[in-house]
């Protein structure tokens, strides 16, 4: 299904031939220069469908491109790539590649939710950004981003710490995994008002949900549920 | 105490935050409250809200998580439930707002609630951060007259966060008159300005820390909360006052980093606004855990002592 193509050249490429002669007469100058094609086809119009299915992504739909999301975005000022506008309209049409081309910058969100605040059309869009993010994951399209690291690793940490986190815990885990690096003043700044307080025992060893294990269970069956929307 | 207007039975949803570093949070809230005729009720088998992260690795999972503990409020015949961390206020606001939405989802999180040894979740709460709480409870007058420590002169700057308000959707900001303007938030200047503090124009309010990639993404976040600072040293505050655990805490820890890339000036104590109304209202630094910061906040209240 060819839809024309908005956002990239419209003109692919140029042909120029050295020699053009129609009817017997020699053109010359630009007017032997023919463009190439002006649609791409290859959409997969799948993957619309497959994102409105998800509870996260049910609002796509209702996005009129108008831009303010993009236009207030945190994460746009520091990633000229990142939009979310753009990310909505590629999956939307279908193009898949378009997407993919992305990948290093649609992990990138930092969820301070100015985009579904303030789009007029109620598009939850911080939900459908990262709805786009998981259908790229789901189907093995883009490789593991730093940000997915994380969000696992602290979902690990719940589960296995008794429904609870801390921060240094997190912090000890993603030293481990060499997300960020800490040096010895950092540790001096950490650790000097938490031996003070008597919190940094507390912290390494959170308390736990009473009935952890048997809840544990639960979500864990309840992980396997597709969910949609109704 | 009897229920009191507006919120009803309050039940408290501490969240990690406040069993780790943000403890002072809940020690100097429990001041304010005490001293304010305020009560709530806390929830000690909470489990993580699943914050930012859990809703990414799996739909349920991130469902299941704040579900559970809207429960646990019901059960103890909440009518609200307070958070102190403006990521559990989102977490909770947004599962409240698919189970509202969603009536199969609904039966399906209800039934696995169930199965864990919970009660049915039936929608009846409101959620509420403790800003809007300590704001819309007894009023700025009855907040003035228990100032026993003005903070006259005292220049602070209120960082909001971004879940505070936002999106409307789930907090409702926008929608109803308990809750705060959804741009320009003033519940916390108010409250300061009732201790006698000098709130500073700070256009930072609820600019984003890069809280959720603090660890994934650290050069965006350090340079975001740079800026957050610079906002304020740009209006003259000397003190950070905040009512986010999760920026809180990254601001502190990245404190450091900051000075050495963008310079020395930065550097700033920060405090919970908590705190801050603790002490004005006569607790000693001890007391308020003034001295459990990363940073120092004495070094600029100490003149108040
Ligand atoms: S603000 Fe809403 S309607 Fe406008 S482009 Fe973004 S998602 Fe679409
Ligand atoms: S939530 Fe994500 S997409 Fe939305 S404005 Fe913030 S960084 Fe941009």
């Amino acid at each position: 299904m060819p839809i024309p193509e908005l956002e990239k050249s419209i003109i692919k490429g140029v042909i120029q031939k050295d020699k053009v002669v129609i009817d017997g007469i020699e053109l010359d100058g630009t007017w032997n220069s023919f463009m190439i094609e002006r649609t791409q086809t290859g959409y997969d119009p799948s993957v619309w469908d497959e994102i409105a299915n998800t509870l996260e992504g049910v609002t796509i739909s209702a996005c009129w491109q108008c831009g303010t999301c993009t236009s207030g975005c945190t994460m746009r000022e520091y990633d000229p790539k990142y939009g979310p506008r753009r990310f909505i309209d590629l999956a939307r049409k279908g193009d898949k590649q378009g997407l993919i081309e992305l990948q290093n910058s649609i992990w990138r969100c930092v969820s301070c939710q100015k985009c579904t605040h303030r789009c007029p059309k109620g598009v939850l869009v911080e939900e459908v950004v990262h709805a786009i993010h998981n259908y790229l994951l789901r189907h093995g399209l883009v490789s593991t981003d730093p940000g997915t690291v994380f969000d696992e690793l602290f979902f690990e940490t719940v589960m296995n710490n008794g429904g609870r986190i801390s921060e240094l815990m997190l912090g000890a885990a993603s030293v481990k995994k060499g997300m960020v690096k800490m040096g010895l003043k950092d540790l001096i700044t950490m650790t000097g008002p938490l031996l003070r307080s008597g919190l940094f025992k507390e912290l390494m060893k959170p308390s736990k949900v009473k009935n952890w294990e048997k809840i544990r269970e639960v979500i864990e069956e309840a992980m396997k549920e597709e969910v949609r929307p109704e | 105490m009897s229920a009191q207007v507006p919120y009803g039975k309050v039940a408290l949803y501490p969240g990690c935050a406040l069993d780790g570093m943000a403890k002072q949070y809940e020690v100097s809230l429990a001041l304010v409250a005490k001293d304010l005729g305020l009560t709530y009720e806390r929830l000690d088998d909470y489990n993580c809200c699943g914050a930012l992260e859990v809703k990414n690795v799996n739909t349920m999972a991130g469902l299941l998580l704040p579900a559970r503990n809207l429960a646990l409020a019901r059960k103890i015949g909440a009518d609200a439930i307070m958070s102190a961390c403006p990521g559990c206020h989102y977490s909770l606001s947004r599962a409240q707002y698919y189970l509202s939405k969603y009536p199969k989802l609904r039966e399906k999180v209800n039934a696995y609630l169930e199965k864990m040894g919970e009660i049915k979740y039936d929608l009846q709460l409101m959620t509420i951060h403790v800003n809007e709480f300590l704001y819309n409870s007894v009023g700025i007058e009855v907040i003035k007259s228990k100032v026993k420590r003005p903070l006259t002169g005292l220049k602070v700057a209120p960082y909001y966060g971004c879940l505070y308000t936002r999106p409307k959707p789930y907090t409702l900001t926008g929608y109803l008159r308990l809750k705060d303007d959804p741009e320009r938030p003033v519940f916390m200047d108010k409250l300061l300005e009732a201790l006698g503090a000098e709130v500073v124009p700070f256009e930072a309010k609820t600019m984003c820390c890069g809280g959720p990639h603090v660890y994934s993404d650290p050069d965006v976040s350090i340079n975001l909360e740079a800026r957050i600072l610079k906002e304020a040293r740009r209006n003259g505050a000397e003190i950070l006052v905040v009512d986010c655990p999760l920026g809180g805490v990254a601001i502190e820890s990245n404190m450091n980093k900051i000075a050495e890339r963008y310079g020395e000036d930065l550097r700033m104590p920060v405090v919970y606004f908590t705190q801050l109304m603790a002490f004005a209202f006569g607790h000693s630094p001890e007391e308020a855990m003034l001295t459990a910061n990363l940073t120092n906040p004495m070094s600029v209240l100490k003149r108040y002592l």
